[in-house]
């Protein structure tokens, strides 16, 4: 503790003698003269030695260009040459020959196709959707799942006979409904699309004349199917004939 | 020939009459926004809590109040403040020196129509506190569980969440709104039509003039019909799949819960009932999925500096999937 005290007493005082020792320095006045003294020693230009310039350029030790060495492997040579290319491209304007313009065009637009290619591939490393740029897109990215069934390939007669068979009268209706459908788009009344609901459909007709009745089968169609409305073997009578009918006025 | 064929399996008359009712009652204030009143009467149907969204002068808190006078039920307004506590919505235990014990004084959530007002002007700590009340119909203070009463349904509006001074919902408390009804500005034609209606006539007076036409005992008994609905079993996996897409597809951050399933095959059963149905159609569960589904997801940042919304790519999502037939 004391030999602490002590170099820290003598620290302040060794300090305060600095300070102590320090006086204010002030500049002594300068005459106001001033004495111009010019050269008149005679200027020699020197110039290069062209001749020995052209001789040290054939040694060997003074050629400091990199060596193409034959032991180089055809990857290490290719990245030489590109490197190389590089370095001329980049090279300024007055090393470029002759007065035209494609040289800087060439050089510039290089550079811009590099540039691009190197931010292309850092897009896509980060994941990075490169669509962000194009604008807005409403564009549906999915495809449609497979359709399990596909109106068009349907054998409808064979169908609906097989489900009178078995009695399924409800089965019999959908699949009335969707020829009906069938029908309509093969006549191309409307744009059959998996994704169109049954109220679309009615739609795309309600303007055009002929088609009244497609929105009265489109709700039998709804409350026997979605509705899961038992039927009998009259009223599916009753239907078929008006689906028939509708089918008639189509074709 | 239908009535014939298909005898009504569900008395619909007295919803049917009912929703009649409630239309003229908001017509007589609000012109045209049909798409939103549907949508109000769906949710208060559907046993759903809404949330209406829309800038300042769109009669988002004019709704609200709308739909809860047309219900003769009890009615709370809370205005959400950036200062406002979680005791001050659920109550709170305040000293008795007469029985010298603590006394639970209940908030202004122990009702059965609550408008949240500006509910995003609130932090998310004040907003938390809805969170059981709204899933669980019930309130836990100190220990002790509160049960709400029936029918409780929370009507919450919203500015946009870039407005100033706004605050972003919690995911957690967006999926327990069963829609979002964005109220959007109205048409050159309705704004006249406002205009007409309106600027001679006092809307306080008009707001005093509503009269309810449903009790609570109706609304529970005509939530208990709707619930009781048919939907096909394709119609499920249909909804299913809508849902299911949302965590599938790569535009979406966050996809929607299965609260969120249950949600749009309930509210398709509202709309089901509305258009005078006891069963759904896929046209009921495409009318209801954007309000449903669009609060519940979240945006990949890509698509949403594309500009891009969420209703676009519930959109998209919709067309993806075929139409069970």
């Amino acid at each position: 503790m004391r030999l602490l005290l002590l170099v820290i007493v003598l620290f302040f005082s060794v300090n305060l003698q600095a300070q102590q020792a320090l006086k204010p320095v002030v500049a002594k006045p300068v005459k106001d003269t001033l004495v111009l003294k010019l050269d008149s020693s005679k200027t020699q230009i020197r110039k290069f030695d062209n001749q020995a310039i052209q001789k040290l350029k054939t040694e060997k030790e003074f050629q400091y260009g990199e060596e193409e060495s034959e032991r180089l492997s055809w990857w290490e040579r290719f990245w030489s040459a590109f490197w190389r290319w590089i370095g001329k491209l980049f090279a300024s304007d007055e090393q470029s020959s002759g007065s035209s313009i494609w040289p800087t065009i060439l050089k510039y637009g290089a550079m811009v196709v590099f540039v691009v290619l190197v931010t292309l591939a850092v897009f896509k490393l980060a994941g990075i959707d490169l669509k962000l740029f194009a604008g807005k897109s409403k564009s549906v990215e999915v495809p449609y799942d497979e359709s399990l069934e596909n109106i068009h390939e349907i054998s409808f007669d064979d169908e609906i006979e097989n489900a009178l068979q078995h009695h399924n009268y409800r089965l019999a209706v959908r699949l009335l409904y969707l020829r009906t459908l069938k029908i309509l788009s093969d006549r191309e009344i409307i744009d059959w699309q998996p994704n169109k609901t049954n109220l679309a459909y009615v739609r795309e007709v309600e303007n055009e004349k002929g088609y009244e009745q497609f929105p009265q089968l489109t709700y039998q169609f709804e409350y026997i199917w979605y509705g899961d409305f038992k039927i009998d073997k009259s009223t599916y009578d009753t239907l078929q004939e008006s689906f028939q009918q509708f089918n008639e006025t189509v074709k | 020939m239908e009535q014939e064929m298909f005898n009504q399996r569900t008395d619909l008359s007295q919803l049917n009459q009912a929703v009649a009712q409630i239309r003229q009652q908001l017509g007589k204030i609000i012109v045209g926004q049909t798409e939103t009143i549907d949508l109000l009467i769906a949710g208060l149907l559907a046993n759903g809590h809404l949330l209406l969204e829309g800038v300042p002068g769109v009669a988002k808190t004019l709704s609200a109040k709308l739909v809860a006078k047309s219900i003769a039920a009890t009615f709370s307004r809370i205005q959400f403040t950036p200062d406002l506590m979680p005791s001050d919505v659920l109550g709170t235990a305040v000293f008795s020196p007469k029985t010298a014990e603590f006394q639970f004084r209940q908030g202004p959530i122990f009702g059965n129509i609550i408008l949240v007002d500006e509910i995003n002007r609130a932090p998310a700590k004040t907003q938390s506190a809805l969170f059981e009340a709204m899933e669980e119909r019930q309130v836990t203070v100190d220990g002790h569980t509160y049960k709400l009463e029936e029918p409780f349904m929370v009507l919450a509006t919203q500015n946009p969440v870039e407005q100033e001074g706004t605050y972003r919902l919690p995911e957690a408390q967006l999926d327990r709104f069963l829609f979002k009804v964005e109220i959007k500005y109205p048409s050159l034609e309705e704004e006249i039509a406002i205009l007409e209606q309106q600027h001679q006539q006092d809307t306080r007076l008009q707001l005093a003039e509503v009269k309810p036409v449903l009790d609570v005992a109706q609304i529970l008994a005509l939530r208990a019909t709707i619930k009781s609905l048919f939907v096909e079993p394709k119609l499920l996996a249909y909804a299913a799949q809508i849902v299911h897409e949302t965590r599938q597809n790569k535009a979406l951050y966050l996809g929607a819960s299965p609260r969120a399933s249950l949600a749009l095959v309930n509210s398709a059963k509202a709309m089901a009932a509305m258009a005078g149905r006891d069963f759904v159609t896929p046209d009921d569960i495409i009318k209801v999925a954007v309000p449903v589904l669009a609060h519940r997801v979240m945006l990949s940042p890509e698509k949403e500096m594309e500009g891009l919304t969420t209703s676009d790519i519930i959109g998209q999502i919709i067309k993806k999937i075929e139409v069970p037939r």
